[in-house]
């Protein structure tokens, strides 16, 4: 009961600050609008009993977004909000496509729905980090070989992508 | 009502809320930012299935580890384009970025 | 019981650290500086800029003490005395500490002024600088105890202390530790004579005192992180555990404060450049050698 408090209360507040994002003016807040969207997603995930993932997501997280923070003021016009702009397009389009998609998914997760015979338990805290360990170094091994090489042809390509040419 | 059921509602409306940001906004950041929603609500459900259908298994949490890769990697790749264009062009507004040529 | 050892700790703590950081900046040691300062800052007006952004400004100092509470919370002062015991506690630190930058950016754009805005910029780019400086020598140290849990990287160290079985990474983590609150030498956010006092510059009254106090807090803690994980804890031959503590974070935080009055303040390029260039190489390599010292011998 008090998990289906806290996953409605961490679900209403990873909404209302995704909402928050796109309505806006001042491009920090923005930012950071999405930022605490992200960490109600991390307590959400904490709330489910996946602990790891949870602090995980809280970290990493909060990092990109201040990121993503110094980026919108680099790039963006009016980044404080005092002179308002419309910034958008297509918009009514998008809506649209926002709410059909929305009821799409609801439909197909409710319809699909199948009340779980019993209660599943979740392990404790630490088995599941030995069992992710595990799992990650024996059996996903070669995702996780993919997943490191990938992240660092990432790094080398943005750096190459955004050095500045000496011509 | 059940915790799983309120957890794929909540990703649902996420998903929206990021489909319509990404479509809507005209700057490549605040496009980036609707992705990182609809990866986000991704991310939740994969998680919520993981507890309340296959808590055993430990491949859901590796998927959801592989999904936070992506989004890192996205932000990175994406901001690295950014930087590019803005040195180009002086702004990142996708309504300028019709053109292959200059 | 542990909630009141952890406030004493804070308040004698925090107070003996603040004299001893009224020394390191005036070279004077006054002990009823910081009492008669904090009643006349709460006792002042407490002014807000004209076009200030309300609710990152008045959000910013509550969040940095959140913060700075929230990563002490998983740190024990002796077996079985921590506020929270996480399976992953270890990486909850981390993960409470990323939030200083993100009150300080908070800080930094809420008064709608350009020092303060340098200032928290200048943070992140420490930040980007630091963070996996942070990280890097926390894995060493959970590798040797086969666990995140906080407890078990103590008990791990009874043989030999990780500060001298990991050298390396007690020295990036230690600077990493000083980098994260901005102490000086890496003190560009807060910076008095260049930045005119940086994010807390347009902050006064009561907002000021909880900046400060959360500062205060956020040494302590990474104080006992770097006690906890490099200096065995609550280890100790005759004294009991939580005296043990107690003295060993006391010793550091001293150290970290007084180290500030003879360096000069560093430039953010320079923390970027060294801790990528110089920091992660060594880091990694400390990593190395953990992982070669445990396959070899039995530490």
């Amino acid at each position: 009961m008090i998990q289906f408090l806290f996953v409605l209360l961490f679900g209403v507040a990873a909404i209302w600050f995704g909402v928050k994002v796109f309505t806006t003016a001042s491009m920090m807040r923005s930012a950071l609008a999405l930022l605490f969207s992200m960490a109600a997603l991390g307590a959400l995930f904490m709330a489910a009993e996946a602990e790891f993932l949870g602090v995980l997501q809280l970290m990493m997280m909060a990092t990109e977004m201040s990121i993503m923070a110094l980026f919108m003021i680099m790039y963006m016009m009016s980044p404080g909000g005092l002179t308002p702009m419309e910034m958008t397009h297509q918009k009514r389009f998008s809506l649209v496509a926002g709410v059909v998609t929305a009821l799409l998914i609801v439909s197909v997760a409710v319809s699909q729905f199948r009340e779980p015979s019993a209660v599943a338990v979740a392990p404790a805290p630490d088995a599941q980090l030995r069992g992710l360990g595990g799992e990650l170094l024996e059996r996903s091994m070669l995702v996780f070989q993919a997943a490191g090489v990938t992240i660092l042809v990432a790094m080398i390509a943005t750096t190459a992508v955004a050095m500045r040419r000496h011509e | 009502m059940s915790v799983l059921l309120t957890g794929q509602l909540v990703a649902a409306v996420l998903f929206g809320v990021g489909l319509y940001g990404a479509l809507s906004q005209t700057n490549l950041v605040m496009i980036m930012m609707g992705v990182e929603l609809m990866l986000g609500a991704a991310m939740l459900n994969v998680v919520f299935f993981w507890r309340y259908l296959h808590p055993e298994m430990y491949s859901g949490q590796m998927f959801m580890l592989v999904l936070m890769t992506v989004m890192a990697v996205e932000m990175a790749v994406g901001f690295g384009v950014a930087t590019a264009r803005f040195r180009a062009k002086g702004s990142v507004e996708m309504e300028e970025a019709g053109e292959l040529r200059g | 019981m542990t909630t009141l050892a952890y406030l004493l700790l804070v308040t004698l703590g925090g107070y003996g650290l603040a004299v001893v950081e009224e020394w390191s900046s005036s070279g004077r040691w006054r002990p009823s500086a910081p009492l008669l300062r904090s009643v006349a800052l709460l006792a002042r007006e407490s002014l807000s800029p004209r076009l200030l952004d309300r609710k990152l400004f008045e959000a910013a100092p509550p969040l940095l003490l959140v913060a700075g509470v929230l990563s002490m919370a998983v740190l024990p002062l002796a077996p079985g005395v921590v506020p929270v015991e996480l399976a992953t506690g270890a990486l909850w630190l981390n993960a409470a500490l990323v939030y200083v930058a993100v009150a300080l950016l908070m800080a930094g754009w809420g008064p709608d002024a350009a020092y303060p805005m340098v200032a928290g910029f200048r943070f992140l780019g420490q930040f980007v600088a630091y963070a996996m400086l942070v990280v890097m020598p926390i894995t060493a140290v959970a590798m040797r105890a086969s666990s995140l849990v906080v407890g078990d990287i103590i008990t791990s160290q009874a043989t030999l202390w990780n500060a001298l079985l990991q050298p390396l990474g007690f020295a990036v983590f230690l600077l990493a530790a000083m980098a994260i609150c901005y102490l000086p030498p890496f003190d560009q956010p807060v910076a008095p004579g260049e930045l005119a006092g940086g994010v807390v510059g347009e902050y006064t009254g009561a907002r000021l005192v909880v900046m400060r106090l959360a500062r205060l807090v956020l040494v302590l803690s990474l104080a006992l992180a770097v006690t906890v994980f490099y200096l065995g804890g609550w280890l100790g031959p005759l004294l009991p555990a939580p005296a043990w503590s107690v003295l060993k974070t006391l010793a550091v935080a001293g150290a970290m404060l007084a180290v500030g009055r003879y360096l000069p303040r560093l430039r953010t390029d320079w923390p970027l450049e060294w801790g990528w260039k110089v920091g992660i190489p060594l880091a990694l390599l400390n990593i190395f050698w953990v992982g070669v010292v445990l396959l070899v011998a039995d530490l």
